[in-house]
């Protein structure tokens, strides 16, 4: 039956994944670098964490943005190195491709507008009924960096790339909290709606997308990705580390 | 310029999960079947096969096999009196496109209602006297009884392949399978799916509190599989892509594996996708229906397909739509009570907690979509509801269906959402919590129901659904009656750390997702005066009419609803081949 030829190109690829892994320095670094063995790494020496802030551990992301100007971008990498850290964790949301993979959503189908039902009329109503703006994720995505950026400006004096981090995230916390307000862009739906799912997918996302390079957020949790031919698997290693989850594959290692 | 093509016996609208079951049993008698599909073949698609069907942005977080809403939605209110707005992106329920439908995209829970589901309303009425019902409750009887459906499930259950523990063979309760279930005549066709980490742990919890856990019914097949037609499942992985992904293992039972290449090989069959479904031909005078009308998206081109019979096998809401705007039946009025289509729109109550544990290794990416563990006790009439003041129910489950890291992450309450702290829980607790859940009934209220929007319109210059809908007072004690129950076997578990209850909230929000089991519309009944189709589906009001598909249920049960819908279709199959035998209403 095909599904099985399948599950075997699987198992070959699987195999052919697990040498590539061990064989790139990269990645080997970034697995020591993040404490990538994840919850196991509880019985971990501590030495080893923490170098993550100091070591450009991932090979830098694609450079240049499609869709973000200067200023936006300035905006975007702020923010995503304050909610992703460098750490013991993870490298700043920058180096694990965050605002990359955000500028990549905006400029595609999805910021474009794609699966969106927009025939008007418009209307504003209970947030129950979801989005309601004629805009498309990208130019809402714009006009909420543009009135955010504004109200830093106007609490700060100063823009929110030139925020110091512990200022930027308590500003952030404001955004969420609907604590930022602006006369024309909803800024707490525009964050809590459009902006985080955003971040939350850069960092889990398959590293095709340009988020989660490396794997380092998949690494981190102990999430395995492809090819998930569990079968034997889920009795083998029920209730136990799954040692595969420290070095996971994505749609790359089998392409 | 609208074409006028050959007229054909038996016209199905929407080529999924109930019309491929129809079909099998007409094409097998060698009955002239022609299926509408709006969607094409998904079955050899980058989400059929490795490695792009593994891609949770594409085909989960952006619902990728899911209806496209920029060409069809629906708009909602929650009440009369406010104004309703298209949802622009939906996310509450996910109707599906293509060959399948949206059972391609389901998870493979499966279940028969409870015996007393058919005769729901003179149970109630018998156990908490005539008056117990309060009056916005519109729940009736279908018309029919499981026992005449018991034969389909049985024939369904063997088709798909279905894993499971008998609870009830003939009336005797069997240890380890659910004690409330209908009397089955035999075994499921194959053993049940092994319990995950969190099953086992789920079943020490209820146990020790007195209840009988067991394997939940799955269409996820835990061996490579044929059916009594030779149509073949694959063994499943356990890879935890189920509920919004097609099966690249073809181990999930599901209309493009098990029905469509077999009908596509029968002579007396043809399938034409990218043939969307414009409109139904109404002959009010003869109280029949000529054809239907579509649109073929291929070459933009209009057809009349003039038909003997027209069944409507589309999603819930499409149904629904059919039927209003043709004129078919008297739209449901919720002023006067007057009227059946649209009527008792309900979907499913669901609810829980989760629980995380230091020690234990839960790997919820070893998880298939029904390989889950529950109880029975607390759903629908299952427990007394003397004194409680609502009615209705949900089991309770160890939900882990899936490890997908975008959508299936859970952390302890007061976990910062970013930062380094965020980082660390997530890195914590991710293989170390589940989620206990309840899956629970929605019964109807008689504000709550379906008609046509005057003001939005689809791709089609057609009216929207509209929806007037929201979570009722019945629905919202009895969330937090049973997800209390929920939290009572959390607090059992051992866990490190338990969340706290999360009982279903109104307003209705599009924004969430709970289910893509939306129900009723067109609802069945020994009644004309209320309902919209006879016990055999029949419509009412043409008599060459048919309609399957949860858009008849009555109510929702706190049951998957697949099941029934699977013995009902199979059933209207063997009333069609009566019925081109002696035309009449069944």
């Amino acid at each position: 039956m095909s599904n099985e030829v399948d599950i075997r190109l699987g198992r070959r690829g699987f195999l052919k994944g697990v040498a590539v892994a061990a064989a790139n320095p990269l990645d080997r670094k970034l697995l020591l670098a993040s404490g990538g063995l994840t919850a196991a790494s509880a019985a971990q020496p501590t030495a080893a964490l923490g170098a993550g802030a100091n070591e450009p551990a991932l090979a830098a992301p694609e450079a240049g943005y499609e869709s973000l100007s200067p200023d936006e971008a300035g905006f975007v990498e702020a923010m995503v190195n304050v909610m992703c850290p460098a750490d013991h964790l993870t490298p700043s949301g920058v180096d694990c491709g965050l605002a990359a993979y955000i500028d990549r959503q905006l400029a595609g189908g999805y910021g474009k507008g794609e699966r969106l039902y927009m025939r008007g009329p418009w209307r504003q109503a209970k947030p129950q009924l979801g989005y309601q703006l004629p805009l498309t994720p990208e130019q809402f995505f714009k006009a909420g960096i543009a009135a955010a950026d504004d109200a830093a400006k106007k609490k700060f004096s100063k823009g929110f790339a030139a925020l110091k981090d512990d200022i930027a995230d308590g500003f952030l916390h404001d955004l969420a909290a609907g604590k930022v307000t602006d006369a024309r862009v909803p800024l707490a739906s525009w964050f809590n709606d459009l902006v985080y799912p955003l971040f939350t997918e850069a960092c889990f996302a398959d590293p095709i997308y340009g988020g989660n390079v490396g794997k380092v957020f998949w690494k981190m949790i102990g999430y395995p990705g492809l090819p998930a031919t569990h079968a034997r698997d889920m009795t083998e290693f029920r209730g136990k580390p799954y040692p595969a989850a420290q070095q996971p594959k994505s749609i790359v290692d089998f392409s | 310029m609208v074409t006028t093509l050959k007229k054909r016996t038996v016209v199905i609208c929407g080529g999924g999960f109930t019309a491929g079951l129809i079909a099998r049993q007409l094409t097998a008698q060698n009955l002239d079947v022609l299926v509408l599909e709006r969607g094409g073949d998904r079955a050899d698609a980058a989400e059929a096969k490795l490695p792009s069907q593994r891609d949770e942005l594409r085909w989960d977080a952006r619902a990728g096999l899911a209806q496209d809403t920029a060409v069809q939605t629906y708009s909602l209110r929650h009440s009369r009196s406010e104004e309703a707005l298209p949802i622009r992106r939906l996310a509450a329920f996910l109707p599906g496109e293509g060959i399948g439908g949206a059972a391609n995209h389901w998870n493979g829970q499966t279940w028969r209602w409870a015996e007393y589901d058919p005769i729901m309303r003179t149970r109630l009425e018998t156990r908490y006297g005539k008056n117990a019902i309060p009056a916005e409750m519109t729940i009736q009887d279908w018309g029919v009884t499981y026992a005449e459906l018991e034969p389909y499930h049985a024939l369904w259950e063997k088709l798909f392949g279905i894993a499971g523990k008998a609870g009830n063979l003939r009336g005797k309760i069997q240890p380890g399978g659910n004690p409330f279930e209908a009397p089955r005549q035999d075994e499921y066709p194959q053993p049940a799916l092994p319990p995950t980490e969190a099953g086992l742990i789920f079943t020490s919890a209820a146990e020790s509190l007195g209840y009988k856990p067991f394997p939940m019914a799955a269409a996820n097949s835990p061996a490579a599989y044929a059916n009594p037609d030779g149509m073949r499942l694959g063994q499943c992985q356990f890879c935890g892509h189920c509920e919004r992904f097609i099966c690249e293992a073809k181990a999930k039972a599901s209309p493009e594996v098990l029905l469509y290449p077999m009908l596509l090989k029968r002579p007396s069959f043809e399938l034409r996708t990218q043939a969307h479904v414009l409109g139904v031909d109404y002959d009010r005078d003869a109280k029949r229906v000529r054809g239907v009308r579509y649109l073929d998206l291929m070459t933009g081109e209009a057809y009349e397909q003039p038909a003997d019979i027209v069944v409507l096998a589309s999603f819930v809401m499409s149904n629904t739509k059919y039927l209003l705007m043709a004129g078919i039946g008297e739209p449901y009025d919720p002023q006067t009570g007057a009227g059946n289509v649209g009527r008792n729109f309900c979907h499913q109550t669901m609810s829980g907690l989760n629980v995380f544990f230091k020690d234990r290794w839960l790997n919820p990416f070893l998880a298939s979509g029904a390989s889950q563990t529950c109880i029975d006790e607390f759903n629908e009439d299952n427990f007394d509801h003397g004194g409680l003041g609502f009615f209705g129910g949900g089991y309770i489950y160890s939900n882990v269906t899936s490890g997908r890291p975008i959508g299936h992450r859970l952390l302890p309450p007061g976990t910062p959402s970013w930062g380094t702290k965020w980082k660390q829980a997530n890195a914590d607790w991710y293989a170390h919590s589940f989620n206990i859940y309840v899956h629970g009934s929605w019964y109807p209220h008689r504000e709550n129901y379906l008609d046509l929007d005057p003001t939005y319109r689809d791709a089609y210059d057609q009216p929207l659904l509209r929806m007037t809908f929201d979570i009722r007072d019945n629905e919202l004690r009895m969330s937090e009656y049973v997800t209390k129950k929920a939290e009572e076997i959390a607090k059992a578990c051992g866990a490190t750390i338990v969340s706290p209850p999360t009982p279903r909230k109104g307003p209705y929000d599009v924004r969430v997702y709970q289910t893509t089991h939306v129900t009723g519309g067109t609802i069945m009944g020994a009644d004309p005066a209320t309902s919209v189709v006879s016990p055999h589906l029949q419509s009412w009001d043409a008599e060459n009419l048919f309609v399957v598909g949860a858009s008849v249920y009555p109510f929702n049960a706190g049951y998957n609803p697949t099941g029934p819908l699977g013995a009902l279709a199979l059933r209207l199959g063997d009333d069609l081949i009566s019925y081109t035998q002696r035309p009449r209403h069944l």
